[in-house]
């Protein structure tokens, strides 16, 4: 084991390097390029403008991508940030001659300070109530702006002081403007693709996709959206300091402006939303019509750029709601993938199993008196149980007997009206705090109605789970290889999840939560809707998973397979532990009998 | 004293405009289920017609009611029909950009017609005092609050009593029961997204007596709006309505007692507020984190 680990990483940190060899980054690099080298050899300083607006508006789109690409926060109110940092490093040059390089740092800490108070309490909200939330602190922020005048100069704006210098950040020379606008952009764009490949990323989409099935992988939902939008703020700040010192003028309307903020945000979509270089793209391909109809057209042409802006939206949306990135970007990939360098890395070889500790028979997981209202409906009564480690636990019952329900409490998804949950580890009983916690303190859950993350491959999916014990990418990935190959899903390992059939599906809530590695694996109703085939496999999937010194409890309906695979059978009705005990003796148990076929079959067989 | 009954005089009238855009808004929310971002600008779509008509034929603004209200009912069934209706089963920030996008172009499209003028409609007889047992209000608001009380009535009647109106109430509940019991689900919508359209239509004849036309002027009062709508519950008029009385007042209030340029900081703090803490509305009518 030590050894693999010494040999792993040197290869790792030379594919880091090596990383610039990819055609995917040198073609990448080369068009960028383009923003400095264009106008450069044009000599026009309406050229130079041009560049430096496009360079400021794609990093603020892929910036706000960030959240409301990758997290799925459709934020309106983007500006903020972007004000933020030019009124804090505008005043702090004015009032304590502080350079603008030190002054932009400080308004990106104050922008992600704000991004944390605003973030924490709106991610509750979900699509368009997000979107109008943000709208509102972004015009509070521009009314407070204009009323505290003594701070901010008011309606009537703030000059710039015009110390001319690098240091100041103030040039003659228009072309170091797109020198800065240009180190910023790609800033942006390498924190932007740093994230996306990241555990990070991952884990943004997975949460944005579906919460509950995230947090069953371990992954705290508000934490990382709080790390996405902290990034982005301080980012946008940070372009919003440089371009207030391009533009020289501040004034609250245009610093904290809703139109602009809905522009960063469309070229976003534009180009391809959640994408690395969608927001770029859509700058790109929108802001010079703009910029071009503006210099040449003049006043005449007032209104014409956002005519075009939300024109070309409303066709997006209808016609390429991927984007262009989103809709053509596979395609590109694979044709620059066929350029020398292109070759596929191999796998890296999965790192051991965690060895699970402590000995068979001892109680992992303690329950007593379980009560959860919903309501008037008593959903579990007073359910007290003890699961020994190693062992596979059926729980059986009706439907509506509150089975899924007691699931969700041992799981963390809910809070029992009354009654505790202890897991039991060297003798200590804990409780964690939340689903993810739980997930995290080894429980791990499946679902019953699947929980895939539609728009990811199945191996992503996979990822999610095994991201949990190896933050790694290149290790998350041979875990979930592993996993695949386990649970028979290898061939379609490279399928987006939403094109599964339902039998897939089922086996994929099994292979994200194995993938987790946990001490006790819950599993709800995973053989509902396989066939006879694929029934005897999954048994046997979860002996060989209880070999491997797992504890099992499974929800079933199917009463051949629970039957012959469980040590020991839980019964429920109505909220109520029924029966319990081994497989043969419940089957026997008259409660039983009238719990699924009534009173009078049970008369009927003399019980 | 005589101060606070103006004031709060003031903000009922003030509600009373705003009840009747928020209304629409709700309608629009509460059946289609989109939130639209465009509603302002069909309310500036709405002013600018009103003033072209009335200087072109020099008629008074309250005569265009009815074509006013029948134009703006088509442009909001043709928006449903060839923008919303194709994105039914799209993401739902595809929906969103969609009514944004539609809404940055026509206030663009405003502003490159008409320009950033401000225009002013006369209308004879808007603009008098009338005299309230001390208290003053202009004419035009009292034909305001009259018209947001009879719309709301109207509605009632129209949901609770018409094959129609059951058909719409149906369809908001539960679209696929709907569906299944035969509703032409999609003229639906279509007629739902008219009918929230025509209300911004009546708003908009009711108002340019008061407001001068400016292609912003639809956000000014839609983010208003919207503020009315979160804190009513989202899908319930009479919640949009009590909402807009409620907001009218702190408008007024908060306006003379805090500070002129804060009072849009007092009820978007409100909006905030109620949005975290009380996603279902004051009155408890409807689910914002949906």
């Amino acid at each position: 084991m030590a050894s693999q680990t010494a040999t792993a990483e040197p290869a790792a940190g030379a594919s880091r390097l090596s990383a610039l060899t990819h055609p995917r980054v040198y073609v990448a690099l080369i068009l960028l390029s383009l923003l400095l080298i264009i106008p450069a050899v044009s000599d026009s300083p309406f050229i130079v403008h041009v560049f430096v607006t496009i360079c400021v508006f794609a990093g603020l789109s892929t910036a706000w991508n960030i959240v409301g690409g990758y997290a799925g926060q459709l934020s309106l109110g983007h500006m903020i940030f972007y004000g933020i940092g030019a009124y804090t490093t505008a005043l702090l040059i004015q009032h304590f001659g502080l350079s603008p390089w030190i002054g932009m740092w400080a308004g990106a800490a104050l922008s992600a300070v704000v991004a944390v108070c605003i973030g924490f309490p709106c991610f509750r909200l979900r699509g368009p109530f997000f979107a109008l939330a943000t709208i509102a602190f972004l015009e509070v922020i521009r009314l407070l702006a204009i009323h505290f005048h003594g701070l901010t100069g008011g309606s009537a704006g703030l000059i710039v002081p015009l110390n001319i210098g690098w240091a100041w950040m103030i040039f003659q020379d228009k072309f170091n403007y797109l020198i800065i606008a240009f180190g910023l952009l790609l800033l942006t764009l390498v924190v932007s693709w740093v994230i996306r490949n990241a555990r990070l990323g991952y884990y943004l989409t997975a949460v944005r996709e579906r919460e509950d099935a995230a947090s069953a992988a371990g992954i705290n939902p508000t934490k990382v959206k709080l790390k996405a939008v902290i990034v982005s703020a301080a980012l946008t700040s940070l372009i919003g300091s440089f371009h207030a010192m391009y533009t020289t003028f501040l004034e609250p309307a245009t610093m904290f402006s809703l139109a602009t903020s809905i522009e960063i945000a469309m070229f976003a979509l534009i180009g391809g939303l959640g994408t690395v270089l969608g927001p770029l793209l859509g700058t790109i391909l929108v802001v010079p019509i703009a910029e071009a109809a503006r210099g040449w057209l003049g006043a005449s042409a007032n209104g014409l750029h956002g005519f075009v802006y939300g024109t070309v939206l409303v066709l997006i949306t209808l016609t390429l709601p991927g984007g262009l990135a989103g809709t053509f970007g596979a395609a590109v990939g694979r044709w620059v993938d066929r350029l020398p360098g292109g070759k596929p890395r191999p796998e890296p070889e999965a790192p051991a199993l965690r060895q699970i500790a402590g000995t068979p028979g001892e109680t992992v997981l303690e329950t007593k008196d379980l009560v959860m209202r919903f309501g008037g409906l008593v959903a579990t009564d007073n359910v007290s149980m003890v699961l020994k480690r190693g062992e596979i636990l059926g729980i059986i019952g009706p439907n509506g007997a509150g089975k899924t329900t007691l699931f969700n409490q041992i799981s963390g998804f809910l809070k029992p009206t009354s009654g505790s949950i202890a897991i039991v580890s060297g003798g200590r009983h804990t409780t964690p705090a939340s689903a993810d916690a739980f997930a995290r303190a080894g429980i791990g859950r499946t679902f019953q109605i699947v929980q895939p993350f539609g728009k990811l491959t199945v191996i992503e999916n996979i990822m999610i789970g095994a991201f949990m014990r190896h933050p790694d990418v290149a290790s998350a990935r041979a875990v979930a290889l592993r996993v695949s190959t386990l649970v028979g899903l290898h061939h379609v390992r490279e399928v987006e999840a939403r094109n599964l059939p339902i039998g897939d599906l089922k086996r994929l809530e099994v292979a994200r939560t194995l993938a987790t590695e946990p001490d006790i694996l819950l599993l709800d109703e995973v053989m509902a809707g396989q066939s006879q085939t694929d029934t005897h496999k999954m048994v046997e999937l979860i002996r060989a998973v209880r070999a491997t010194g797992v504890t099992v409890i499974a929800i079933e309906h199917n009463m051949q397979a629970i039957m012959s695979l469980s040590d020991r059978i839980i019964v429920i009705d109505s909220g109520k532990v029924i029966a319990e005990g081994d497989p043969q003796a419940v089957v026997r148990d008259r409660r039983v009998i009238e719990a699924y076929l009534g009173e009078d079959f049970a008369d009927a067989q003399g019980l | 004293m005589d101060v606070l009954v103006q004031l709060l005089l003031n903000g009922i009238m003030l509600g009373s405009m705003y009840a009747i855009i928020a209304v629409g808004l709700t309608l629009i929310f509460g059946i289609v289920r989109v939130v639209n971002f465009a509603h302002g600008e069909f309310l500036m779509i709405g002013m600018y017609a009103t003033y072209v008509l009335t200087t072109k034929l020099g008629w008074h603004p309250y005569v265009l009611t009815v074509p006013i209200i029948l134009l703006l009912f088509c442009i909001g069934a043709l928006v449903q029909r060839f923008i919303i209706e194709k994105l039914v089963n799209a993401d739902e920030h595809i929906q969103i950009f969609a009514t944004v996008g539609l809404s940055t172009a026509l206030v663009n499209l405003a502003l490159m017609i008409f320009g950033a003028d401000l225009y002013s409609v006369p209308a004879a007889g808007t603009r008098q005092s009338v005299s309230l047992g001390g208290y003053t209000v202009l004419s035009g608001q009292l034909v305001i609050l009259f018209c947001a009380v009879a719309l709301v009535a109207g509605l009632h009647v129209f949901m609770q009593k018409t094959p129609l109106g059951r058909a719409i109430r149906a369809t908001a509940q539960n679209r696929n029961a709907a569906l299944l019991m035969g509703v032409r689900v999609d003229r639906i919508y279509i007629f739902s997204f008219g009918l929230g359209a025509a209300c911004v239509g009546l708003a908009s004849v009711l108002i340019v007596p008061l407001f001068p036309v400016t292609p912003n002027i639809g956000s000014y009062f839609v983010l208003t709006a919207f503020v009315v709508v979160v804190l009513g519950g989202m899908r319930s008029m009479y919640g949009a309505f009590a909402g807009a009385m409620i907001i009218g007042i702190v408008d007024s209030l908060s306006g003379y007692y805090i500070a002129p340029d804060l009072k849009e900081v007092v009820y978007f703090a409100i909006f905030i507020l109620i949005l975290i803490f009380k996603p279902t509305g004051l009155f408890g009518l409807g689910r914002g984190t949906e």
